[in-house]
């Protein structure tokens, strides 16, 4: 265990939006529950498109030694380009004026996130409904820019099938890209199935898209913040019944992957 | 200096300051104290808010309950006030109103946090804001008056290019500043817009 640290900051990344107000709330959340654990001097959060910017927090931040970890489900173009030019990150650690920064991995990765899959899949199905007779899709966003986009996606689903957990299958279904989400019903023939959203927040895809192209929805509705009634589970396609999840990121579990990250980070990358 | 005794210093008790849209003060009592300019004259009716948390909501949205993704855009709601006695707590509370704005005031006038030329920042960008760079110092001065001046409270601090010669802001005494270093998204996805709408313009769709 090398938490807690008092004399270090902990700064989560988020994307945020300049649209959807509720993008950046699970990064706020998750914040507000490791500093009321007191496990850093300070917890901050930076965003890419809201306030404070990554190129805001640095005079933010008065601990010389800065953990960073990224509230991104993959590694690719922003946890590999973006956050580190933004930031002025060079590698696994790196001094950025007067801080001693270290870039952990992104949440999305960790080994963790499989179990929190399964448990938020357990969640939100009734009681009485069989897993053997229950198909868990997981969704992503997916392109066809991006021949890597997937990879988390698909790793998760290989690590619940070899978990054990009863699922009749595990599938992977995508908003832009084969299997395409809005398919799911001759994906699988399972009388249920629950649809858990890879995404880090309930903002424009898992609020808003995925619904419409699930069928529970006709049209996109306000952001989840700005309705009244928070969805209800299940939805009935004639004799089929289908669960959706709000996004794995928003269970209040993410807030220990991210200091999972950095211990992750002390065990493999410090030198 | 910390940020909270750096803002002590600049707010001493028993003083007031203007911080953007939020009026401070620093009770004699040693109270710090914050609520929107225009309620300024008027304690009474308004709601107490007390926490970090509290003040981000308040300041997600404005008068007609749209997002309000820019934090230093002019139409911050009024009718709260917030109050506590740790200056470190209070600046909290200032950051979930305009975050990190105070932090960036302090350490530009301490002199480590320079502000990043436009280009400097549109000539980084990668991905769909790849071609931001390439506007024109017209439509630089069309996003400073059209997009900056109308839409943000921050006082541009940053010159189009690294060859502009630029004067460093001081404080009016009775402000705390709220400056900008660096142009934000909301500049660099005008940028993308100006070049795009301008390839367009001289590229016209060919009638096949």
């Amino acid at each position: 265990m090398s938490l807690p640290k008092p004399d270090s900051a902990l700064l989560i990344l988020g994307h945020g939006s300049t649209e959807n107000p509720d993008s950046s709330q699970p990064s706020w959340d998750h914040a507000e529950t490791i500093e009321k654990s007191e496990q850093f001097g300070s917890v901050h959060c930076a965003f890419w498109k809201e306030e404070p910017s990554f190129r805001q927090i640095w005079p933010m931040i008065e601990e010389k030694e800065v953990y960073v970890v990224p509230n991104f489900i993959s590694e690719g173009y922003f946890t590999r380009q973006v956050l580190p030019r933004e930031l002025g990150l060079d590698g696994h650690t790196t001094e950025v004026g007067s801080h001693t920064v270290h870039y952990c991995d992104p949440v999305g990765i960790h080994s963790r996130m499989t179990d929190l899959l399964i448990k938020r899949a357990r969640e939100i199905i009734d009681e009485g409904v069989r897993l053997e007779e229950t198909c868990l899709i997981i969704v992503g966003h997916g392109t066809n820019l991006n021949k890597k986009s997937t990879d988390a996606i698909t790793a998760q689903v290989e690590a619940i099938r070899a978990s054990g957990a009863p699922f009749a299958e595990v599938l992977d279904a995508y908003m832009e890209e084969a299997p395409f989400i809005a398919d799911w019903q001759t994906l699988t023939d399972a009388p249920t199935v629950v649809v858990v959203p890879f995404f880090i927040a309930d903002a424009l895809h898992s609020y808003q898209d995925i619904p419409v192209l699930l069928g529970i929805e006709s049209e996109p509705t306000e952001a989840a913040s700005q309705r009244e009634v928070f969805r209800q589970n299940p939805y009935h396609f004639g004799d089929r019944v289908l669960y959706y999840s709000s996004a794995i990121g928003t269970d209040p579990s993410l807030s220990e992957v991210i200091l999972d990250q950095v211990e992750y980070f002390d065990e493999h990358y410090r030198s | 200096m910390t940020l909270a005794e750096t803002l002590i210093h600049l707010l001493p008790r028993g003083d007031s300051r203007r911080f953007g849209e939020v009026f401070l003060e620093h009770l004699e009592d040693g109270t710090l104290r914050a609520r929107h300019r225009h309620d300024r004259m008027e304690l009474e009716g308004l709601e107490e808010l007390s926490s970090p948390q509290e003040l981000r909501e308040m300041a997600k949205w404005d008068t007609k309950g749209e997002y309000r993704p820019l934090k230093t855009a002019p139409n911050l709601i009024s009718g709260w006030v917030t109050s506590c006695q740790d200056s470190s707590e209070f600046l909290k509370r200032l950051d979930a109103i305009y975050p990190g704005v105070f932090a960036t005031w302090a350490a530009y006038e301490k002199g480590t946090h320079d502000p990043t030329p436009l280009r400097d920042t549109l000539d980084r960008q990668t991905g769909m804001y790849r071609f931001a760079g390439s506007i024109t110092d017209q439509m630089a001065n069309e996003i400073m008056r059209e997009t900056c001046a109308k839409g943000c409270l921050r006082t541009i601090a940053w010159p189009i290019s690294s060859e502009c010669p630029t004067s460093r802001l001081k404080r009016p005494p009775q402000d705390i500043p709220v400056i900008c270093t660096e142009a934000c998204t909301f500049a660099v996805s005008e940028a993308r817009r100006l070049v795009k709408e301008a390839y367009d313009k001289a590229n016209p769709p060919s009638e096949s």
